[in-house]
């Protein structure tokens, strides 16, 4: 550091001082906790209080067969049934599930393509399986073939195994419903 | 892996060690020896579209669309050198609808149409129809069919199917290929992570500024966001159209990927993008100025550069980059960038796999071009 800027450096520290010391210990900020425009000031955040557990439908009384329900309705559906397909399973499950669900039902009512093409989609579930170390997380195997009416884009394809990871949770009333569902492939 | 043209004696060596390792060899031979046997399958007399063949499962359908590329066929009775075993391990006589991938003899060297994972599935059209067929195995390929660059070869049942005249392993031509949309509910419904970004970018002491070698020019921009990131040194082709950059690959590489993916799907029009400072997003572009803005993106031109094709031709140094290569010539430059192609609107033919300017996946004819690359990339 330069000379000059020693200068500097020491008067501003001086001056910092002597305003602590004239005007003494700052006070607690007493109020801060307390208010919530405060917080909100401080946070970028308005607090509130936390929702309500999340409900869901027609919970299942195991894990397992929780998502299995849910996968087996995932992949089963035409270009006819699955906004409506979507937005059941949105009503089975919480969380990102859910919105995942909620956001395919929107995503696929006015899917042109899906719509013209007949798009459809079927399979079945070949294996769930805990995901070691991850509680309530599984691995979700199926084996599933999309089929077109009226294009010829998906034909001589045969089924193919895809992958997804699922997390589950008992929700209010004891049940188990998904909470969270990530096709990986 | 498929027998080669020019190394046959290796691969022969790795295909004898596959079918020991596999425990298969008595089981394969016998195999082999049924279905080459006149009683066996009838090669002699067709049998790849034969009722009786596993061949006959192929599904035959209408033309496909897709880019014109160069095909062998390989395997059958006239070319038992080529065994039965793919490089994935898989028995090609039980998955007749199989292809190889060509360009080298490992996994990471046949790339020649981007390097696709095992069991990629692919229409390919010949003779009025297509059919789906699966990679299953790698092969070293060679010069180029009718002037178009030889990418796959075709297991003989599956090449029979398509009508395509057996000629002991011998035939060659073109087909068109092309990727049939992604199935399963995942991917219909846009839900799928796969192809999506690594959430972790390499940490710094992985990258490797020896690489970087070309000097960053005065102006030339910081390192680029927009480039996601996928595992290895092989560029993706996203979903989206972007390019996810390879990890593995020097800083330089993923900032032109990252100055790619700004102009993603731009359209093309002749002189678009000219006469602007790289640095500006221009609403246009051809060939030209935008394989300058993924250059500039690197800082591997300055900023005032504005240069049509043959210019490029003398850009860098001579021959194919490790991670870089540009196509030059007076008419039109492309480049390929750790494995995928940055190219106008189907300029290698109908449907080639961009929507405009942008990635490709597919390989393309470099005849008639200049091959260069930057310094050390």
């Amino acid at each position: 550091m330069t000379v000059r800027r020693s200068a500097v450096a020491l008067l501003l520290t001086l001056g910092a001082a002597g305003c602590g010391g004239t005007r003494g210990p700052s006070p607690a900020p007493r109020s801060t906790r307390s208010s919530a425009i405060a917080q909100a000031q401080a946070t970028h955040e308005y607090p509130s209080p936390p929702p309500p557990p999340q409900t869901a439908t027609d919970t299942a009384l195991t894990a397992a067969q929780a998502i299995r329900a849910f996968v087996t309705a995932y992949i089963n559906w035409n270009a006819q049934t699955v906004s409506a397909d979507m937005r059941s399973l949105a009503t089975h499950s919480v969380g990102q599930a859910r919105a995942a669900m909620t956001l395919a039902a929107a995503g696929t009512a006015g899917d042109y393509e899906l719509q013209q093409g007949g798009i459809a989609n079927s399979g079945t579930v070949e294996a769930v399986a805990p995901l070691a170390g991850h509680a309530g997380e599984y691995v979700v195997v199926t084996q599933e073939s999309t089929t077109a009416s009226n294009t010829t884009a998906y034909q001589g394809l045969k089924p193919a195994w895809h992958v997804a990871l699922a997390t589950v949770q008992r929700v209010p009333g004891g049940g188990w419903a998904l909470s969270d569902w990530q096709p990986e492939n | 892996m498929r027998r080669s043209r020019t190394g046959g004696a290796v691969v022969l060596v790795g295909v004898i060690g596959a079918v020991v390792v596999a425990g298969f060899g008595g089981a394969v031979l016998a195999l082999i020896t049924s279905v080459f046997s006149p009683g066996g399958g009838g090669c002699g007399s067709g049998a790849a579209d034969g009722g009786t063949s596993p061949a006959a499962g192929i599904v035959l359908g209408p033309p496909g669309t897709g880019e014109f590329v160069g095909a062998t066929e390989y395997g059958g009775p006239g070319d038992p050198t080529s065994g039965v075993i793919g490089s994935s391990g898989a028995n090609l006589l039980a998955l007749p609808d199989s292809y190889a991938e060509l360009g080298g003899e490992t996994f990471e060297t046949a790339t020649a149409m981007g390097g696709l994972p095992y069991l990629t599935p692919l229409r390919i059209t010949w003779g009025g129809h297509s059919a789906i067929a699966y990679k299953r195995d790698i092969g070293f390929g060679g010069s180029p069919i009718d002037g178009l660059p030889r990418v796959l070869d075709l297991w003989w049942e599956l090449a029979g199917r398509l009508g395509i005249p057996y000629d002991d392993g011998l035939w060659s031509g073109p087909v068109q290929i092309e990727r049939p949309p992604e199935t399963g509910a995942g991917n219909v419904l846009d839900q799928s992570s796969e192809g999506a970004p690594a959430l972790v970018e390499p940490p710094a002491d992985e990258q490797d500024p020896g690489a970087c070698a070309p000097a960053a020019l005065e102006g030339a921009p910081a390192a680029l966001e927009g480039a996601p990131i996928t595992p290895g040194d092989r560029a993706q082709l996203l979903p989206s159209g972007l390019a996810a950059a390879p990890a593995g690959a020097p800083l330089a590489v993923r900032e032109i990927i990252a100055a790619g993916n700004q102009i993603v799907g731009k359209p093309y029009t002749y002189g678009g993008g000219h006469g602007l400072p790289l640095s500006e997003i221009a609403p246009t572009y051809d060939c030209s100025s935008s394989v300058e803005h993924l250059l500039y993106g690197a800082g591997l031109l300055p900023v005032d550069y504005d240069a049509a094709s043959g210019t490029l031709e003398s850009f860098g140094a001579p021959g194919p980059g490790q991670w870089v290569t540009l196509y030059a010539n007076a008419d039109h430059v492309f480049m390929y960038v750790a494995g995928l192609r940055w190219d106008t609107h189907n300029a290698a033919g109908p449907h080639d796999g961009s929507a405009g300017i942008g990635w490709h996946p597919l390989i393309r004819s470099d005849a008639g071009f200049v091959a260069r690359h930057p310094v050390g990339l």
